[in-house]
C-alpha cells in the first residue's frame, strides 16, 4: 500500500508538487497521469526518498522509503534519474544491488533471463540499445522480488514485444496481490495496463478514479487525459 | 553493504585504469633508480656511508631507509586521485540514484562506501610499498637485505600506508561534497601545489603543516635531511582530522540534499 498525504515539494520558487494526495491499493495496477513537468516524477522521487518533502508524507506499508532496511526486498523502482554507469556490465550492476541488499546472487541471473538479457548479461551497459537499457532498469526492479513496483515511464524504448512483455508481467503482479504504481504518458498503453488511475497536472491532482470513471463521457482515455488537463 | 560498495569498485574499469597508470609510473621510476642505487650500495664506505645523491653522504642504513620509503610516498601523492574516481561514479549518468533506491539510509551508505575506498586504497598502498621494496631488493641483496624488513623499514612503509589510505580518503570525501570527478581533481591537485612548490611552506609554516599532503610529508620524510613544517605527531593528527572532517561534511550533505 502507497500513501502520499498533502505532499508539496518546492525546488526554490518554483512548485513541482502541490498539495498531492493519493493512496495506491494491492491488487491493482494504478496509472500516474500527467504532462511532463507536471510533477510525476518528482512525486515518485519523494516516494521513493531520492527527494525531500518540502511538506506532507509519501509511505509504504506506513514507513518512509528511506526508513526500509533492506528496500529492494519491498519497492521494486525503475526510474529516469538512477541509472548504471555505462562503463559496467549488467551483471556487475546487477550484481552490487542484489548484495546491497542481501539478495541471493542467483536472483540476477533470473531477472536477466526474465527481461531477456541473459544473452547480454556479460556487456558494457554503453553497449546497449535504449530498449535493452529499459528491460536492465525493469530487471533491477525485479531483483528483490518485491511485493510493490514503481515504475516511471517502463516502456519507454521498448519494441512491441518488449510492450506486450511489459503489460502482460504487470497485469499478472497485480492480479497475484502485488502494488503497481505506473507512471506513462502512453495512453492507449496505459488504458490497457491499469485499473484505475491518477491524473496530475501543473503539480496538482485534478483526477483519480477507475479507468472506465475516468474515460466516461470521452471516446477515449486520451481525450479525457486532455480534457483533464488543459482545462 | 561494504560489499556491495567493493563491487562497485572492483567492476570500475576507470579505476583499474588509474590504479594502473598509477602503478606503470611507479615501477618506471624505480627501474629508473635501480642502476644508480646499485652502484651507490657497491660504493658503500668501510664506515658505513652512502651516497645516494652526488655530494650527500649519509649512513647507509638510515639513507636507504629514507629512500625506500620516499619512493612510496611520491606515488603516495597521487592516490587521492583513486579516491576521487571511485566516488565520482556516482554522479555519472545519475547512478546515485540507484545507490540510495539501494541504500536509501545517508549514514549507513556513507560509512560502507568510506570503507570499501579504505580497503582499496589499502590494497593499492600495499602494491605500492611492495614494489618500493622489491626494487630497493635489487639494489642492497648483496650488502644487507634484512635491512628491507627491519623494524625501521616496516615503521616506514606502515606510515605510507596509513598515509596513502588517509590522503585516498580525502580525495573520495571532496568528490562526494562537490559532486563531480573532475571538480574533485581540481581540489586534490590544488591540495597538491600547496605541498609540492612549497611557497606555503616559505611563509607559514604552521598554516602548510595543516594540508594534508604536507602532512604526509612531515610524518614521512627525515627531518635531519628534510625542511618540515611539523612534527610526525602533529602529522599524523592531521592526517587523521582530514578524511573524518571532509567524510562528516559529506554525509550531512547527502542526508540534506536532493539525490540530483
Amino acid at each position: 500500500m502507497i500513501e502520499i498525504s498533502r505532499l508539496s515539494k518546492r525546488y526554490g520558487a518554483k512548485t513541482a508538487v502541490d498539495d498531492v494526495s493519493f493512496s495506491v491499493r494491492p491488487g491493482r495496477v494504478t496509472g500516474f497521469l500527467g504532462p511532463n513537468g507536471a510533477g510525476k516524477s518528482t512525486t515518485l522521487r519523494v516516494l521513493l526518498g531520492l527527494d525531500h518533502p518540502t511538506s506532507g508524507t509519501a509511505l509504504i506499508d506506513g514507513r518512509r522509503y528511506r526508513d526500509l532496511r533492506h528496500p529492494l526486498r519491498t519497492v521494486g523502482a525503475l526510474l529516469d534519474g538512477a541509472g548504471p554507469v555505462p562503463e559496467r556490465r549488467a551483471i556487475d550492476h546487477l550484481t552490487w544491488i542484489a548484495q546491497s541488499n542481501r539478495i541471493p546472487r542467483r536472483r540476477v541471473r533470473e531477472v536477466l533471463d526474465l527481461v531477456g538479457l541473459g544473452d547480454a548479461a556479460g556487456q558494457r551497459v554503453k553497449k546497449y540499445s535504449l530498449g535493452m537499457g529499459q528491460r536492465l532498469g525493469i530487471a533491477a526492479a525485479l531483483l528483490g522480488d518485491p511485493e510493490i513496483l514503481v515504475l516511471d515511464e517502463p516502456v519507454n524504448g521498448l519494441d512491441p514485444d518488449g510492450i506486450r512483455w511489459v503489460r502482460t508481467f504487470l497485469r499478472e503482479f497485480a492480479a497475484g496481490g502485488r502494488t503497481v504504481l505506473l507512471s506513462s504518458h502512453l495512453m492507449t498503453e496505459m488504458a490497457e495496463t491499469a485499473d484505475e488511475a491518477v491524473v496530475i497536472a501543473n503539480g496538482r491532482i485534478v483526477a483519480r478514479g477507475s479507468i472506465e470513471e475516468l474515460t466516461a463521457g470521452h471516446a477515449s482515455l486520451e481525450t479525457a487525459f486532455f480534457a483533464l488537463t488543459e482545462g | 553493504m561494504t560489499g556491495a560498495e567493493l563491487t562497485k569498485i572492483l567492476t570500475l574499469r576507470s579505476v583499474w585504469i588509474v590504479t594502473g597508470v598509477i602503478l606503470a609510473l611507479h615501477l618506471l621510476v624505480s627501474y629508473l633508480n635501480v642502476g644508480t642505487n646499485i652502484e651507490a650500495v657497491r660504493a658503500i664506505t668501510p664506515d658505513g656511508t652512502i651516497e645516494l645523491f652526488a655530494d650527500d653522504p649519509q649512513p647507509a642504513g638510515r639513507a636507504i631507509i629514507d629512500f625506500l620509503v620516499a619512493s612510496s610516498f611520491q606515488m603516495g601523492l597521487f592516490l587521492p586521485g583513486l579516491g576521487v574516481v571511485i566516488a565520482g561514479q556516482e554522479f555519472r549518468t545519475s547512478q546515485l540514484g540507484q545507490t540510495l533506491l539501494a541504500v536509501p539510509h545517508r549514514g549507513r551508505l556513507i560509512v560502507a562506501k568510506a570503507v570499501a575506498t579504505a580497503v582499496y586504497l589499502l590494497f593499492a598502498a600495499l602494491v605500492v610499498a611492495g614494489a618500493s621494496t622489491a626494487f630497493m631488493y635489487a639494489a642492497v641483496r648483496d650488502w644487507n637485505p634484512g635491512l628491507l624488513v627491519s623494524p625501521d623499514a616496516w615503521l616506514g612503509q606502515g606510515k605510507f600506508v596509513v598515509f596513502a589510505v588517509l590522503t585516498g580518503l580525502v580525495g573520495f570525501a571532496v568528490t562526494m561534497i562537490v559532486r563531480s570527478t573532475l571538480a574533485g581533481v581540481a581540489v586534490i591537485v590544488g591540495l597538491a601545489t600547496v605541498t609540492m612548490t612549497q611557497l606555503l611552506a616559505a611563509f607559514s609554516p604552521a598554516l602548510d603543516a595543516l594540508f594534508p599532503l604536507s602532512a604526509g610529508r612531515n610524518l614521512l620524510l627525515d627531518p635531519v635531511v628534510n625542511r618540515l613544517s611539523a612534527s610526525p605527531v602533529h602529522a599524523m593528527a592531521v592526517l587523521v582530522a582530514w578524511p573524518l572532517v571532509t567524510t562528516a561534511v559529506a554525509a550531512f550533505l547527502l542526508a540534506r540534499r536532493d539525490a540530483r
